[in-house]
């Protein structure tokens, strides 16, 4: 259901820089547990990764009835999150571009624990051409 | 660190997952908004895709990635210096069989260590690429 808070996503209108959502949120151990499980690593330090916290903050602020796709991550690790901290996220378009005429953007986030630990910093190159990667993925003869 | 010697060339442990929908499902829940996708909704992703199926999660791939690459220099160096950027070149899906391999393609001395630059790749059980990218973690 549409959230009439949220702006719809005009891809001439963002702007590079452009403030994204902020939000906290604890971690607990049954989002671990299902993260674990989810990429079958029962050693797996970063949950956050399952959180999305770039997408998350994109949603939080944008309606994008497009959709989008995403042509590449990265992600930097410094600490591992740790069960019952909060996690503090800003989130920002980093980038945005035109490759072979196909509109680009770039999101990026930067979690915090509640003590000042950096945990991590993740970056999504989105296609916003989405039915792009789909003509790719099933070529009409 | 797992290993004690770094090299050109070296090769990273491979990691094979089994992609399936309830393990796609799985992650998507980890979220704290629950929001419809093209990784949860099937039709969501036939709308916008032309895909008959819905598709995993790139940081599914991401994940998998970094688990290779922490086996690899241990938990201690690469939770707090490894980087993974992975470009995506086909999707994964429910029933797809996913093997991450790597190897070593350089060294940089940067303050504080030296930085080793890893050269990773996804596979599919075809033997389609599914991504491609880069690892790096600083060792003392």
């Amino acid at each position: 259901m549409a959230n009439s808070k949220l702006k719809i996503f005009d891809y001439d209108k963002a702007e590079i820089g452009e403030a994204l959502g902020s939000y906290e949120y604890i971690l607990t151990q049954e989002m671990l547990e299902a993260f674990r499980a989810s990429v079958d690593d029962p050693e797996a330090p970063f949950p956050t990764l399952g959180v999305k916290h770039d997408a998350t903050a994109f949603a939080m602020v944008y309606d994008d009835p497009i959709g989008t796709v995403n042509a590449g991550n990265q992600v930097e690790f410094f600490n591992p999150p740790i069960v019952g901290k909060k996690i503090n996220v800003t989130g920002r378009i980093a980038d945005k571009y035109l490759r072979r005429d196909k509109p680009y953007i770039v999101i990026e986030a930067i979690a915090i624990d509640e003590d000042g630990r950096m945990l991590e910093k993740l970056s999504t190159y989105q296609l916003k051409r989405p039915d792009e990667l789909g003509k790719k993925w099933h070529p009409k003869p | 660190m797992a290993s004690k010697t770094i090299v050109q060339d070296q090769k990273i442990p491979s990691v094979t997952k089994k992609v399936t929908t309830e393990s796609i499902l799985q992650f998507e829940s980890c979220g704290i908004l629950k929001k419809e996708n093209i990784h949860n909704n099937p039709e969501l992703a036939a709308k916008r895709l032309g895909t008959t199926y819905a598709i995993a999660s790139g940081r599914m791939s991401i994940t998998f990635a970094a688990e290779s690459m922490r086996k690899f220099f241990g938990p201690d160096v690469f939770n707090h210096t490894g980087t993974v950027n992975l470009k995506f070149l086909r999707p994964v899906k429910d029933g797809d069989t996913i093997t991450v391999t790597g190897a070593v393609n350089g060294t940089e001395d940067i303050e504080g260590g030296t930085r080793v630059s890893v050269d990773l790749f996804c596979d599919n059980q075809d033997g389609d690429r599914t991504a491609v990218g880069l690892g790096t973690a600083v060792i003392k």
